[in-house]
């Protein structure tokens, strides 16, 4: 399988000199074509900042970033909205919808940024939308949806470009535990379906386990425990998160 | 645009509400120029319509026409100077004359001139002066009920003209106009008024090759002027236009300033909407376009609006109120009002270019 985010000794310090704070430390990760993984931590752990990293918004001090095998370490901010239009699905938390566009145009907004105009363009997101269930609600207002309804149209929008990788920042945040657990199936199955890496960034310990891989990220470092350990240490260590 | 547009439709209130107040602020600029256009022409129609270079002056007459007395031997020596110098008299006086019949009076300007010479304007209705006692007049007299074959005249003096011709815009100081045969008016100031020395008010010089230097170096005693100076001499000129000018300048900075403030508070309302935008590959300059549409719209629409409301305006005022709309000032303040909206959309612009995508990214609302 194809890796299509690779992070090899990711290092990222703000400042310098005496005020420098390190916020990650010698991160490696590697996700493949269908993986779904899951980044946990506390608060200040390095979370942001390692998505901010793993999706193109910020340059590391050192190491090394592939997407999609292309090396995004040292480009310009212009080309790294470029990377991140082609090859990257932002999902955030509540709210990120443009507030005056309708639900079809959320997802056509994001074809044309990447210069992709027509009727081709409305075909794939009347696809997609189908797919998250929300045909019927492409002419709606965001102020009109439920949350649950807003982050599906978030996550269409994510996949509207075809990207490599998706990258989602605390998805579940502001739904309801019933909400958000149909939210992070709906990416999983579309993430497997569509062979994309995904990472998803969570406090929200009752979808972990839809996710292949959980990383814990702790004061800017990342530690891999296996799949089948975290299962079933997963019970005691939520009531230390939580 | 794709953006600009649908924010428009979506926001219908908001904009609606700056291009109203841009609609009134445009649309009172216009008025204003067309008033300060029109009491322009009222005041300085006959010098400005006239085909001359050049005034000759008494020295130290200050630029006033009104004030300035030559010997009627200038006119030779200006002749004189050069073969391609085109120089005809010019004597003018305010008068108070009543219309034959009646008890009213009306304040005239009499410009004398040779009834033949070039400042002679073209007649519209009528023909021109070919006895002493005629002459031809502004056409504004009309609504003042005076007509062809009718007389005017002063009383005390004992005299009557006739009116058989009218002339169009032709207008001195706010008061019609009345040409006459400068022989005639030399000879009426001597016989009437007991002048002694004849004299003329103004030599006026057309000329492709003689510069006013060098009139001025050539001339004694002698003040020479050029046209657009000879109109800022007219008294009250000065002082009319430059408030009416102020006021225009005044309503182009507010306009500025309205549109500005309003894009900067709207932008820094959307300041995590332009992150998300960021963060998901809208660069810069895409953002920046349709912020640049928004405010060209919205400032294209409001001055066509206004120009439309200051037509209608116009065409409802009475015909003696001085409103002169011309479309070369029409244009040069619609272009001012949509330059200054695009100048306040920089501050705008400048808070767009320094959102960051990050501020997406683990933003807890």
């Amino acid at each position: 399988m194809k890796e299509k985010l690779v992070l090899e000794n990711v290092n990222k310090i703000y400042g310098d000199g005496e005020t420098a704070v390190t916020a990650l430390q010698k991160v490696s990760l590697t996700v493949k074509e269908g993986e779904f993984v899951a980044v946990v931590g506390p608060s200040g752990s390095g979370k942001s900042t390692f998505l901010s990293i793993a999706g193109a918004l910020l340059s590391p001090t050192s190491g090394r970033i592939l997407i999609n095998q292309k090396d995004v370490t040292h480009l310009t901010s212009r080309e790294m909205s470029d990377v991140r239009v082609k090859n990257l699905g932002f999902i955030f938390q509540a709210s990120n919808l443009v507030p005056y566009l309708k639900v079809l145009d959320q997802l056509l907004l994001v074809s044309k940024l990447a210069g992709k105009v027509g009727k081709e363009a409305e075909q794939k997101a009347k696809e997609l939308l189908d797919q998250v269930g929300l045909l019927h609600r492409m002419n709606y207002y965001p102020e009109k949806l439920s949350g649950g309804e807003r982050q599906r149209v978030a996550i269409a929008r994510a996949f509207m470009n075809d990207p490599g990788v998706i990258l989602a920042d605390e998805p579940t945040a502001s739904l309801d535990s019933k909400r958000g657990r149909a939210v992070v199936e709906l990416m999983a199955s579309e993430v497997k379906q569509r062979g994309k890496a995904a990472v998803m960034v969570t406090h929200d310990e009752r979808v972990l386990d839809l996710c292949d891989r959980i990383v814990t990220i702790k004061d800017g470092m990342l530690y891999e425990k296996k799949a089948d350990i975290v299962n079933k240490d997963k019970k005691p260590e939520a009531s230390v998160l939580g | 645009m794709f953006l600009a547009l649908r924010e428009l439709k979506y926001s219908k209130g908001r904009y609606g509400l700056i291009g109203l107040i841009m609609v009134l602020v445009a649309w009172l600029t216009f008025i204003v120029s067309g008033l300060a256009n029109g009491l322009s022409s009222d005041n300085a129609s006959i010098l400005k319509n006239m085909d001359a270079d050049y005034f000759v002056l008494q020295s130290d007459s200050e630029h006033k026409l009104t004030r300035s007395a030559l010997p009627v031997e200038k006119l030779d020596e200006v002749r004189q100077l050069n073969g391609d110098i085109q120089a005809e008299p010019l004597s003018q006086t305010m008068l108070s004359v009543y219309q034959t019949g009646s008890n009213k009076k009306i304040d005239i300007a009499v410009f004398a001139i040779e009834p033949e010479g070039t400042l002679m304007p073209s007649i519209t209705e009528g023909q021109n002066m070919a006895a002493n006692d005629e002459i031809v007049v502004d056409s504004s007299l009309k609504e003042k009920g005076i007509k062809l074959g009718d007389t005017i005249g002063d009383k005390d003096l004992g005299i009557e003209w006739k009116v058989v011709g009218f002339t169009k815009n032709q207008k001195f100081s706010h008061t019609p106009v009345v040409f006459m045969d400068i022989q005639y008016f030399s000879d009426l100031m001597q016989a009437s008024m007991g002048k002694k020395v004849a004299s003329y008010n103004s030599i006026v010089i057309k000329s492709d090759s003689v510069n006013k230097d060098t009139l001025q170096k050539n001339l004694t005693d002698a003040e020479v002027i050029t046209k657009q100076e000879a109109v800022q001499g007219i008294p009250g000129f000065k002082e009319e236009q430059g408030s009416l000018t102020m006021m225009i300048a005044f309503l182009i900075v507010i306009a500025a300033f309205i549109q500005a403030v309003f894009f900067y508070v709207i932008t820094l309302q959307k300041i995590s909407q332009f992150g998300v935008l960021k963060a998901i590959g809208a660069k810069t300059s895409y953002l920046a376009t349709n912020l640049v549409g928004q405010v060209l719209l919205l400032a294209i629409v409001a001055v066509a609006i206004s120009i439309g409301l200051t037509f209608g305006v116009s065409a409802i005022l009475p015909e003696s109120m001085p409103f002169e709309l011309g479309t070369d000032i029409l244009s040069q303040y619609s272009g001012l009002l949509i330059l200054v909206s695009i100048i306040g959309a920089l501050l705008s612009l400048n808070r767009i270019a320094k959102v960051d995508a990050i501020e997406a990214i683990g933003r807890v609302e």
